[in-house]
């Protein structure tokens, strides 16, 4: 049940995009049309979910006071939880390459994008500050990437639409985008009553 | 190496351009669209605003200085692990500096220093310019980039503190209370000589995130209305 | 010549000590005044409940003078939830965070009492839900431990301009001085409501922020109850 919470709380009520606004850059980037928007986003939802239990492990295991090396190591936490992000995009890179060309045609080049996401590390970094223990941590990445997904694929959706309407010309494009964001943030705090 | 010109100044019009560039036309934030993550959580206050500017400009330069120093011995199969390591390694310095000297500042910014490594633009100038140019030259675009984005930050903190919350550099040393009513509650904390205007209630707006979204939307259509090439077509 | 594995090896081993000799010579370098850094901010937390009760405002204090405080004019001791006195425990030591996910008959509590120019005031800790995080508070009570003389509350990620108002509006924790958490001899602690019927006993909720408000009125009803049998048998 508390797990169930923490997945519902950080998909919608918490959303990484439209409550803390992390991972804009490719939010912005990549929500020209549906269908990249959902690439990204399914990528972003799968590395999520593997590199926040991930760096649980190492930040609980070897990085804490109490763990292997009975040292506080947490100076390192930084420069480690990047290099397991970096290294996680390129293995998963590397894996559905092998096992699934068709898949890896429509996610590949978002790939390496993910590694730059700042939703990605500020998934790791609130699961530090949190406190979560691993079964949460892993509904905690899940949840976070599939509210990174709705939220990309939602705005891409308003963008596409977005065409057909008459907007200043100095606001087109980047400004009115900022703008949307900032429309649909308010719109999901009214979630926050959950 | 190129054999270029041997007597280039040290700061000549190309060093200018270097730093006033991404600070108006080619703004990392407002034309780039990089390192917008940070830029909407901690302008709920300038002084926060201020600090996160200063620390992403120490990133950005030193990053580019280091990378442009190194750039040479860089494999390129590692390249993005190697600037990762080094983007990571300052951001941890000035994470640890700050908790030294300013802990309740820092307790305010968490996780948002560390978010510092994926801010785009850092990443992003690295592959763009200190990749291929020189160490000096480097630094000064880093200085330039972080510039741009701290104006930013700091125009939008502004905006955010004084109609939020009637005051500017509150946390700060020097909290001074602009408009609004002061109450005799505060004096408790905070010493309010009073400000102008004390029929003005704070807009609750204002002190929400999603309020920089619509800030820099305006300040995207200021500056593209001023300056009609950077008009999106699309 | 840069692309063979040899190379990239020595290159990626290079970096990393290089990288991780520089990050632990900074962290052994800023040990020891982050550690006092964080030691005074929680020390300024818990007297920021009794802003109004201390000599000069919290604000222009320096670091050795809220030490000072702590060192000459505040008394700790730990309590549990029978009452009694724990010997040997230093209340500053406590985490209420580790506290609030024991049982309640294993529950250490903290008490401070501050020993000022308006007689002795014991602070308590409490420790409760808000609306998207947890909330925290010090009230500070008279010697009776009946009428409530300051109150500050903190909070993990409210929303700010809603909730975290608790922290950030001075009036809201103001607004609980003088109020009484018994009603004779019955416990009603302080509600936070949002139209107030018995001033004795409620403040105003923040408008907008109902679920916030509501957290704080649980803690501190909750919280407080805590304390109720140590208050019973140390009765003055």
């Amino acid at each position: 049940m508390e797990l169930f919470n923490i997945f519902i709380k950080s998909a919608f009520v918490e959303n990484m995009v439209l409550a803390y606004f992390l991972g804009m850059c490719s939010f912005l980037a990549v929500s020209k049309t549906v269908k990249t928007a959902i690439g990204l986003g399914l990528a972003v939802i799968f590395v999520l979910g593997i590199t926040v239990p991930i760096n649980w492990l190492i930040n609980h295991y070897l990085l804490s006071a109490n763990g292997l090396f009975h040292m506080d190591l947490t100076f390192l936490r930084f420069i480690i939880f990047i290099a397991v992000i970096a290294s996680m995009v390129q293995l998963v890179e590397m894996v559905v390459e092998k096992v699934s060309p068709a898949l890896y045609n429509s996610l590949g080049i978002f790939l390496p994008l993910i590694t730059v996401n700042c939703a990605i590390m500020g998934g790791s970094l609130f699961m530090v500050s949190r406190e979560y223990n691993l079964p949460e941590s892993v509904a905690y990445g899940l949840g976070g990437g599939l509210g990174w997904f709705l939220a990309i694929v939602a705005f891409a959706a308003i963008r596409e639409k977005m065409a057909y309407s008459n907007v200043p010309a100095p606001l087109r494009g980047l400004g009115i985008a900022f703008i949307l964001t900032g429309l649909m943030g308010l719109a999901f705090m009214s979630l926050a009553g959950i | 190496m190129t054999t270029k010109k041997e007597k280039t100044p040290l700061f000549g019009p190309k060093e200018k351009r270097l730093l006033w560039d991404p600070i108006n036309d080619n703004n990392p934030v407002t034309v780039q669209v990089l390192g917008v993550c940070s830029a909407l959580a901690v302008t709920s206050l300038v002084y926060k605003s201020v600090v996160m500017a200063i620390a992403v400009i120490f990133v950005v330069a030193f990053s580019n200085l280091i990378t442009s120093l190194v750039r040479n011995y860089i494999p390129s199969q590692v390249r993005m692990i190697a600037q990762l390591v080094i983007i990571a390694t300052l951001v941890t310095i000035v994470e640890l500096v700050l908790k030294a000297n300013n802990y309740a500042i820092w307790k305010e910014l968490s996780v948002f220093i560390g978010l510092i490594i994926t801010n785009c633009i850092v990443m992003g100038r690295l592959e763009a310019f200190a990749m291929s140019n020189s160490p000096w030259r480097s630094f000064l675009d880093g200085i330039g980039n972080g510039l741009g984005y701290g104006v930013i930050l700091i125009i939008v903190g502004v905006v955010r503190e004084l109609f939020g919350k009637g005051t500017l550099f509150a946390g700060s040393p020097i909290q001074l209370n602009i408009i609004g009513k002061s109450n005799d509650l505060v004096k408790y904390w905070i010493d309010t000589s009073g400000g102008a205007m004390s029929w003005y209630t704070n807009n609750g707006l204002l002190a929400l995130p999603v309020s920089s979204l619509f800030l820099i939307g305006i300040i995207i259509w200021v500056q593209r209305s001023r300056n009609k090439k950077l008009v999106d077509i699309s | 010549m840069h692309n063979t594995t040899g190379y990239i090896i020595k290159f990626t081993v290079a970096l990393t000590v290089l990288a991780g000799l520089a990050l632990s010579g900074m962290f052994y370098a800023t040990e020891p005044a982050a550690k006092r850094n964080e030691e005074v901010f929680n020390k300024r937390a818990i007297l920021s409940s009794i802003a109004s009760h201390l000599d000069k405002p919290l604000a222009q204090m320096s670091d050795e003078e809220v030490l000072q405080i702590f060192k000459d004019k505040m008394e700790q001791k730990v309590v549990n939830t029978k009452g009694d006195i724990i010997e040997g425990a230093i209340a500053e030591k406590i985490s209420m965070k580790a506290e609030s996910k024991k049982n309640e008959a294993d529950m250490e509590l903290p008490i401070f009492t501050y020993k000022g120019k308006d007689g002795n005031i014991n602070i308590i800790s409490i420790y409760g839900n808000g609306l998207w995080d947890k909330i925290w508070g010090y009230i500070a009570l008279k010697d009776d431990n009946k009428t409530i003389v300051g109150a500050a509350f903190d909070h993990a990620g409210e929303t700010p301009g809603l909730g975290a108002e608790i922290k950030d509006n001075p009036t809201f924790p103001a607004s609980f001085i003088g109020k009484t958490i018994f009603d004779g001899d019955t416990y009603t602690s302080v509600k936070v409501v949002k139209k107030v019927t018995d001033p004795k006993h409620q403040v105003d909720g923040i408008g907008g922020a109902t679920l916030t408000s509501d957290g704080v009125s649980e803690m501190m009803v909750r919280g407080i109850k805590y304390y109720l049998p140590y208050f019973q048998k140390h009765k003055k």
